[in-house]
Order: C-alpha cells, then sequence, then structure tokens
C-alpha cells in the first residue's frame, strides 16, 4: 500500500511537472506586443548589445519619437551576448512568438524566420517607400536572401572596415608608402617589429577579429565565392589558392610575432583601447570606431589603408569591406498599418539617427550632414559607389563549422599547428 | 512537537515541496535532455530521430570530448588539492592564531561572495600580457623575459590557470567549514595526545584531522561535484582555449548545442556529464566509506 502511495504520488509529480513544462512550448501564435482587439498599443523589439551600442541608439530614438506621437508604448528587450541572443532568437522562432522588430543576421536565423513566414519583404516596402535607390548598392549586396534574391533585412547601419595606422611609428620605421599588397603589409610588420614596437594590435579572443584575416584574401579574389563553394561542399581550403593565402598570412602574423604579446586572450575592446591608447602601429579598424579615432586623426597621428591586394591574384575592385552590422528583420504576423506607418517613418529618419544618436554611417546615399568628424568625409569616398559587400564567414558558415574554425584559427595564429594541418582539419569539417 | 515530527505524514508533507522541485528541475531536466540526444536537431525547425548515434559519434569518433574528460579529471583533481587540502591548511593556521584571526578569516572569505565574473576579470587584468598586468610586472622583476609571459593564452598553462582561479574563489569556504570543524574538536582529546607526548604535528596528524574525518569526505565530495559540473571559469577566462586547450566537458556542451546549434549532439553530451558525474560520486563514496553508517 505504502509503495503504491509512493508510486502514485511520484507519477503526479512527473505528470504535473510535464504538464507545466509543456505549457511553456505550445505555441501561441503571435507576439505578446502585437494587436489588442485591433488595436496596437505597443511596439515591442528584440536587439542584440546594451544601451550604448548603435541599434539600440538608433531604433530607441525612432520608436521613443514615433510612439510619442502616436501615444503608443515600446518596449525594447536587449540581450548582449552573440550566444545568448542567437538561443533567445530561436527561442522566439521555435514558438512563433517573435517581436514587431528583432536584430538578425543574413543566414541560418533568417532562413529560420523564412521558412515560417515571420519577414517582411523589406524590399518591396522600401520599393513602396521610395527608398530603394537610395539604399547603398554593398549594404543591398550584403543582406539580400541567397536563395530567392529579396531583401528582408533592414540594414543596421553602414559599417566600412580599413586598417588605421600610426604615422609616427610607420615614419619610424622608414615606411613611406602604406602598404597596398598582403607582401608590402608583411615588410612593413617587419620593419615595425625591428624597431620595438607591436606591428599588428587585435583582439584575438573574439573569433571574428582573427577571421578577418582568413577572409581578406578570399573576398579580395573570390568575392562570396570560395566561402559559399566551401560550405556547399564545391571548394576547399586545398583547392583554392587565395585561401591556402589567408591560411599562410594569419600563420606567419600570428607565429613571427606581428600580433601583440598575449593577442589570443585579449578581446576587441581591450584591442581597440590598446591601439587608441598608444600601442601598436596598426589596428583593423573601421567606422565603428570614429570617435575614438577622431581626435588622433585631427592631430595627424592616425591615417587609414583600405584591404591590400592578394600579390598574384586577379583581386576585386572593391578593397574596404562594407557590411550592414547585424541587421533587422520586421514581423510579418505583426505588420499592420501601424508598423507600415513605423517603417516609413524609420526610413525617412534613419539617417539623421544614424549620424546624431549612434555615430554611424546611414544606408542610404545621401549627403552627410555637416559637423561630423573629419574622417567621415574622408572615408566616406572610398565605399561611396561599392556595389561587392563584405562576406562575413561568421553570417555564411553553419555554426557546427564556425565554431570549429574558430578553434582551429586560434592554434593556426599561436604557431600551434602548421597551415597544413589547419587546411586538413577544415577540409574535413564541411561533406563533400 | 517531538511527537508529531514522528509522524511519517508530517515528514513527507516537509520533504514533498523539495522533491517537487528537483523532480522538476533536475529530473525532469536530465529525461528532456536524454530525450533530445536521440535527435539531431539545430535548435530550429524539424527534428531527425537518430537513435544512438550521437552517443556513438561521441564514444568513438570525437576526440575534443575525450580531451575534455580529461581536462575535466585535472581540473577536479585541482580543485580538490587546493579548496579541500589547501583550505583545511588555512583553518589549521588560522586555529593556531590569536590576533587578528576574525580579519583574517574575512579576508579569505571575500573571494567566495565576489561574482565569478568579476573574479574572471581580475585574474585577466591580472595576468594579463599586453598591457602587461601585475603579475608580470613583478615577474619581470626576476627576470625580464617574464613580461611576455602568457598565463591564460598559453595552451600549456590555461587549463591550471583557470583550475586556480576556481580554487581561489572557493578555497575561503571550506576554510572556514574546516575552521568549524576543528574548533569543534574536544579539547581533552588534544590534552590527552600532549600528555603523551605528540607534538603540535602529530596532535594534528592523529587526532584532529581524523576526528574531522567525515567533514574532509563531505567536503571533498562538494568540490568533486562542483568541479566536474564547473563551467563559468574556463568560459569566461579562456572561452575553452586556446583551441581546446582547457575545454571542459560542460563549455564543450554548450558549445555543442548553444555555439553550434547541435541541440541533439549537446544533450548527449550532457547526458555523459550526468553518467560520469554518477559514476565518480559512486567511486568516491565506495572509496572513502561513504554511507556505511547509514
Amino acid at each position: 500500500m505504502k509503495r503504491k502511495l509512493v508510486a502514485a504520488a511520484l507519477a503526479a509529480a512527473m505528470t504535473a511537472s510535464l504538464v507545466l513544462s509543456g505549457c511553456g512550448s505550445e505555441d501561441s501564435g503571435s507576439s505578446e506586443s502585437g494587436s489588442e482587439n485591433g488595436e496596437r498599443t505597443k511596439i515591442t523589439a528584440l536587439l542584440k548589445g546594451t544601451e550604448s551600442t548603435e541599434q539600440y541608439q538608433v531604433f530607441n530614438y525612432l520608436l521613443s519619437n514615433f510612439c510619442d506621437e502616436k501615444g503608443l508604448e515600446y518596449e525594447i528587450e536587449l540581450v548582449n551576448d552573440m550566444q545568448d541572443y542567437f538561443t533567445k532568437l530561436q527561442m522566439y522562432i521555435n514558438s512563433n512568438t517573435l517581436p514587431d522588430i528583432f536584430g538578425c543576421p543574413n543566414g541560418t536565423l533568417s532562413q529560420a524566420c523564412l521558412d515560417i513566414d515571420a519577414l517582411v519583404d523589406v524590399g518591396a516596402e522600401l520599393e513602396r517607400n521610395g527608398y530603394a535607390d537610395k539604399l547603398n548598392g554593398a549594404i543591398r549586396d550584403f543582406l539580400t536572401d541567397a536563395n530567392d534574391g529579396n531583401l528582408y533585412l533592414f540594414p543596421q547601419g553602414l559599417y566600412c572596415e580599413y586598417f588605421m595606422y600610426r604615422t609616427d611609428i610607420f615614419e619610424e620605421a622608414g615606411i613611406t608608402e602604406v602598404p597596398t599588397t598582403w607582401s608590402e603589409f608583411e615588410d612593413a610588420c617587419e620593419k615595425i617589429a625591428d624597431i620595438g614596437e607591436v606591428p599588428v594590435v587585435v583582439g584575438g579572443s573574439d573569433a571574428w577579429q582573427l577571421m578577418r584575416y582568413l577572409s581578406f584574401a578570399p573576398w579580395r579574389v573570390t568575392g562570396s565565392d570560395f566561402i559559399t563553394g566551401y560550405q556547399d561542399g564545391t571548394d576547399s581550403f586545398s583547392e583554392n589558392e587565395a585561401a591556402q593565402f589567408s591560411v599562410n598570412l594569419l600563420a606567419d602574423l600570428g607565429t613571427k610575432g606581428y600580433f601583440e604579446p598575449g593577442f589570443a586572450s585579449v578581446d576587441y575592446t581591450s584591442a581597440c583601447n590598446l591601439f587608441f591608447g598608444g600601442t601598436g602601429a596598426i589596428f583593423y579598424s573601421g567606422s565603428g570606431n570614429i570617435g575614438l579615432a577622431e581626435e588622433m586623426y585631427d592631430n595627424g597621428q592616425l591615417g587609414f589603408f583600405p584591404v591590400p591586394d592578394v600579390d598574384g591574384m586577379d583581386n576585386i575592385s572593391t578593397n574596404v569591406p562594407v557590411h550592414a552590422g547585424f541587421a533587422e528583420g520586421f514581423n510579418k504576423a505583426t505588420y499592420d498599418d501601424t508598423m507600415q506607418e513605423f517603417f516609413d517613418y524609420m526610413c525617412e529618419n534613419f539617417s539623421d539617427a544614424c549620424y546624431t544618436q549612434a555615430h554611424i554611417f546611414s544606408p542610404f546615399n545621401e549627403e552627410l550632414p555637416e559637423g561630423l568628424p573629419q574622417l567621415y568625409y574622408d572615408t566616406q569616398p572610398m565605399f561611396e559607389n561599392a556595389e561587392t559587400a563584405w562576406t562575413s564567414w561568421d553570417d555564411k558558415l553553419d555554426s557546427d563549422v564556425l565554431t570549429q574554425i574558430v578553434d582551429e584559427q586560434q592554434k593556426l595564429a599561436q604557431g600551434l599547428t602548421t597551415p597544413e594541418e589547419f587546411i586538413s582539419a577544415c577540409d574535413s569539417f564541411v561533406a563533400k | 512537537m517531538q511527537k508529531a515530527f514522528g509522524k511519517k505524514s508530517v515528514i513527507f508533507m516537509f520533504v514533498f515541496p523539495a522533491f517537487l522541485i528537483y523532480t522538476l528541475f533536475v529530473v525532469v531536466c536530465v529525461i528532456w535532455a536524454g530525450y533530445y540526444s536521440f535527435f539531431d536537431w539545430s535548435g530550429v525547425g524539424a527534428k531527425t530521430f537518430v537513435g544512438f548515434k550521437n552517443y556513438i559519434d561521441l564514444l568513438t569518433a570525437d576526440t575534443v570530448f575525450r580531451s575534455t574528460v580529461w581536462h575535466t579529471l585535472i581540473y577536479t583533481l585541482i580543485n580538490v588539492a587546493i579548496q579541500v587540502f589547501g583550505g583545511l591548511l588555512f583553518a589549521i593556521l588560522l586555529s593556531r592564531i590569536k590576533k587578528g584571526r576574525v580579519a583574517l578569516q574575512t579576508l579569505y572569505y571575500i573571494p567566495v561572495v565576489i561574482s565569478s565574473v568579476a573574479i574572471c576579470q581580475i585574474f585577466s587584468k591580472l595576468l594579463s600580457v599586453t598591457p602587461t598586468g601585475i603579475v608580470n610586472q613583478l615577474l619581470s622583476m626576476i627576470n625580464p623575459a617574464f613580461a611576455t609571459m602568457e598565463w591564460i593564452s598559453n595552451p600549456n598553462l590555461s587549463l591550471y590557470v583557470t583550475a586556480f582561479v576556481e580554487a581561489y574563489k572557493y578555497l575561503g569556504l571550506y576554510m572556514v567549514i574546516f575552521y568549524a570543524a576543528l574548533i569543534g574538536v574536544p579539547g581533552e582529546l588534544s590534552e590527552a595526545a600532549r600528555i603523551d607526548g605528540a607534538n603540535v604535528v602529530q596532535e594534528y596528524w592523529n587526532v584532529r584531522i581524523p576526528y574531522i574525518k567525515p567533514v574532509i569526505v563531505a567536503n571533498c565530495l562538494l568540490v568533486l561535484n562542483g568541479s566536474l559540473r564547473s563551467f563559468e571559469f574556463s568560459y569566461l577566462l579562456t572561452h575553452g582555449g586556446p583551441g581546446n586547450a582547457s575545454e571542459l566537458m560542460t563549455t564543450y556542451m554548450y558549445k555543442q548545442a548553444f555555439s553550434s546549434m547541435k541541440y541533439g549532439y549537446g544533450s548527449s553530451v550532457a547526458i555523459m556529464i550526468v553518467i560520469i558525474c554518477m559514476v565518480v560520486g559512486f567511486l568516491f563514496r565506495k572509496f572513502t566509506g561513504g554511507g556505511e553508517d547509514e
């Protein structure tokens, strides 16, 4: 009898817990913000970052002004860590409870949103409100869906990346011209190392920083062809000359001591602080750091140069990586008249928000407002007419392959594996 | 009152809420993870049933997982050595001093109440190479080459550094437990030992430490349990790197499930962690004679 009672209690507990946990996974089918009795009262957004990141600053500004005008409330949910953000977004996708606006990179997650028909056709909306022609060509290219060629995501901003260098260190090392090829880049590093300075500052504990050095050569030579081919199993590191070049480049920079000591434990923020605090001669930076670079640039202490050419190979004309940042999707299920109105308001005021709130370039080709730091005006011509976007490996690779390459690239840069071992390992991650 | 506590229904009433919560948050999660481990699932979209494939891959083809098991065992041993035996040593020293004992006790306990994130930040700055951290600055006074000594980013050291940081945080906790146990040793036992001619070392070795053996065993089990499941120090300090040099089973599980988005495979790693924890715990109890008194 007692055993039966205990068994019954156990069964009851298990059933209750299963039922309770099951309750959380039921599809509710709509966002909690959405519409209430047909009347919208609130706009909700899920963004990656903190209150000091650009995406928040832009959307907080736009939503606050729009909602004040319309008498609506708005709520922005922020998740800072990238993995946590992806997990949260997946949870919303799985339960089909996406907010009205959500940060979403162009790749696996945007595809998952499309699979449940949760993305508004932003391209069509831009055509409707007349902003399609103003959108920078490279930005459109960056966000265009690989499968159907449509545009489902709205850019976070326009980010261009380039190398910044210390003019005084270059002068001291006897470097008179900025490097235009990777062999010139390595020569410059050698000269800088010879005078006892750190040639290149890199935030090696943040995966994307080292991955840029792996991506430069394939991007300059093949655009996005190599990485998409690699992911599809139709191309490989061992077959692609540009990819091999990049592997050797990263190994050289890491093992010859051109990166700062302990680079593998330096994150990107610390790397920024190091470079703009006076350590190192070259730093891969970009428009996102104009605020930090402004003073040194105005004093003539800093210069910039684009991504060098790959020696002995045909390079694409675009040499400044341009991308749209994290991008935002609009939930199709809750995209009502109010949201359409917000979309139009956003397009009208986006450039203003970019320049006054977040201090980033606007993705729309519009004249720069007056009073910005000089670096804005000097770097804009590099990307104004760019039509080929940067190919971000983070977005193009499957998460599993990406995680494995991240581990391997750190070993390569630290000299723990040889370029041959790296190539062989990376080629084994993708099924042919 | 005494009578009421003897009733099984009253005991059940007190035990049931804890049992229910434990079932909800532990047992159900383990069962759920076990269920997912039989699927190939990216966390988004449809799940594909793959049977035992995840386990077969994990045990036969995954060399990284094997290395993480080894790393976790080393990590656990270091933690047991520093937290339990270091804690015991500190407690003994503390019990020998009269002046400033409370101040020292509080000082050693501070890391326990500081969050792991803050501790990791502090150590990453202390052990920094560029800019040179305090540790390397001090070491460079002995030999200038130590100024560029890598700790966190050195694959030969990162695991030990991570283990040390966790051990540093919790050392004070076990020190306090041991101190409480040591001052609970009856004075007449020590007195008798001293009359028999025992010196201080012999007194501790033959009387006090054997007296607190159950506390030592219990602390070992707690540290063992905590270290086998440790996650945050490796994740925050080294991200399991460089490469997989300081990867633990838990960080590997996280990477598989949430970075690689292989929820099924990550769940199979989670189940293996449960099994390994249970086996290690069982062996430890067996070798230390645990459960004999029950």
